[in-house]
């Protein structure tokens, strides 16, 4: 199977690590990942703060490369960048008026045949036996809690997939790898990515809430499914335990970097040198580092 | 607060609905939006006070508010709101408006940060993480905020002491030049 990868500006940067992993992951489904050529930024939450046509048009630039390199999917593991490129997608086709607009921007006309995928859509879609087919060592003892992020789910108008309020998709292939995952109400909460360098005091509450939340469940490890969230949860993982007197220490994972260990990669295969917030302690005493 | 509504009252939910297709008159304030809001206790102006701002034309207030800047585009409003308003298309009208004229923003850094977040989007075709963290802590007098998360993911490789350039950055320009003329053009 062929898909366009589109990285973005995290997987190259902060969330190379992500990068790693799903790299990993996808080769050992036999998945084939080809990076959009010329890719340029999506325009995350800035563009549509600017301009909308704008924040529709730096996704269609980039659909259009995929398109033109005949691809008709495409996967975006970021959430800021697969948010922005399935609402393109939608706004397209149910505003003639917009896309009036775009076609008189680009040169190229984008006929809309690009279907974009979170990583988690595709390897459900192939299916969890599949998954189950590849795991070389169980996850056992490990408890984690699936934290999904604002837009994976939301709007459900656009994105299509899961439950909007309680997702599912990542507890499965969690569970399947043979960790347990817990109940918890936090899964869509927002970690406030768009404010982190602005109000920074706004991320700090936000992510301590997450944070006591999935230890209050009883958890031993987050697993995520975007570098923002990531950066958040795993970055500021210090800061937050200083401005509100508490200690953590929970490990902040990529689904695709336990997806990985249990395949059996090395650790440093998957990134996990990378975490900030070590995952040493918990995957060491379980045997599976 | 006492309002006395005459046709320019009007004036504001109509340029809305303009611009972003979304019409504000049919918020019932059920709260919803509010309710699910993991920023509204930092907002002044809460959400569902936005709509009810937005119905009667209190442009000021809800620019003075700040509101808009503290939303973190979630979604979540626009998953509940029991209209389908789209609550977050509404804000970045108001987002997009707010360039066309002066008034008092409590959180001049907001904005400052998409235009310089946009201004290395146009220079080089991707986000440059630590210029675009250094320039709005210049920005912010902090120039040291951050350093002690920094400097550890500097030195794991998690941040590029360097910009890196997409090859598409030059066909980005055309574009950002041709939006540019078709939106002064209107």
């Amino acid at each position: 199977m062929r898909y366009a990868y589109f990285p973005g500006c995290s997987l190259s940067s902060s969330g190379y690590d992500y990068h790693l992993s799903l790299k990993y992951v996808t080769q050992a489904l036999g998945i084939d990942l080809v990076e959009v050529k010329d890719w340029v930024c999506c325009g995350a939450s800035s563009a549509h703060a600017t301009s909308h046509l704008l924040s529709i048009a730096l996704p269609v630039l980039n659909l259009s490369h995929a398109e033109k390199d005949g691809f008709d999917k495409l996967i975006a593991p970021c959430l800021a960048c697969l948010s922005r490129f399935k609402a393109a997608n939608v706004e397209l086709e149910h505003d003639a008026n917009l896309k009036k607009k775009i076609h008189q921007v680009f040169d190229y006309r984008y006929r809309g045949k690009v279907k974009v995928y979170h990583p988690l859509e595709v390897f459900l879609e192939m299916g969890i036996e599949k998954i189950r087919e590849k795991i070389r060592k169980k996850l056992m003892g490990l408890k984690v809690a699936c934290y999904y992020g604002c837009v994976l789910t939301r709007p459900p108008k656009v994105c299509r997939f899961d439950n909007v309020e309680d997702p599912q998709s990542m507890d499965s292939i969690v569970r399947t790898l043979g960790a347990e995952t817990i109940d918890w109400s936090f899964k869509t909460e927002c970690c406030g990515v768009s404010m982190t360098l602005t109000r920074s005091d706004m991320v700090l509450k936000l992510s301590n809430d997450i944070l006591r939340e999935a230890k209050e469940a009883g958890a031993n490890a987050i697993t995520v499914a975007c570098p923002l969230c990531q950066a958040n949860l795993d970055g500021r993982q210090r800061q937050i335990e200083e401005t509100y007197k508490t200690r953590y220490g929970i490990p902040i994972l990529y689904f695709t970097q336990l997806m990985g260990l249990a395949f059996g990669a090395y650790p440093k295969e998957v990134g996990i040198q990378k975490l900030m917030t070590s995952p040493r302690e918990v995957l060491g005493s379980l045997g599976l580092m | 607060m006492t309002v006395v509504f005459s046709k320019e009252n009007l004036k504001l939910s109509g340029d809305l609905q303009a611009i972003t297709g979304e019409n504000v008159m049919l918020c019932y304030q059920c709260k919803k939006c509010t309710l699910g809001c993991p920023s509204a206790y930092a907002m002044r102006m809460k959400p569902h006070e936005l709509m009810r701002a937005a119905q009667l034309g209190l442009a000021e207030e809800i620019y003075w508010s700040g509101t808009i800047w503290i939303c973190l585009s979630c979604e979540t409003c626009n998953t509940r709101c029991p209209q389908d308003i789209n609550i977050l298309r509404i804000i970045d009208g108001l987002r997009e408006m707010s360039k066309e004229f002066e008034y008092y923003n409590p959180y001049p850094a907001i904005p400052a940060l998409h235009r310089i977040f946009m201004a290395f989007v146009k220079r080089f075709g991707k986000v440059y993480e630590l210029g675009l963290a250094l320039l709005i802590n210049l920005r912010m007098l902090t120039p040291f905020k951050d350093i002690d998360m920094a400097s550890p993911m500097l030195l794991k490789g998690k941040l590029k002491p360097l910009p890196h350039r997409s090859h598409g950055a030059k066909e980005l320009r055309r574009v950002m030049a041709r939006i540019r003329a078709l939106e002064g053009a209107k």
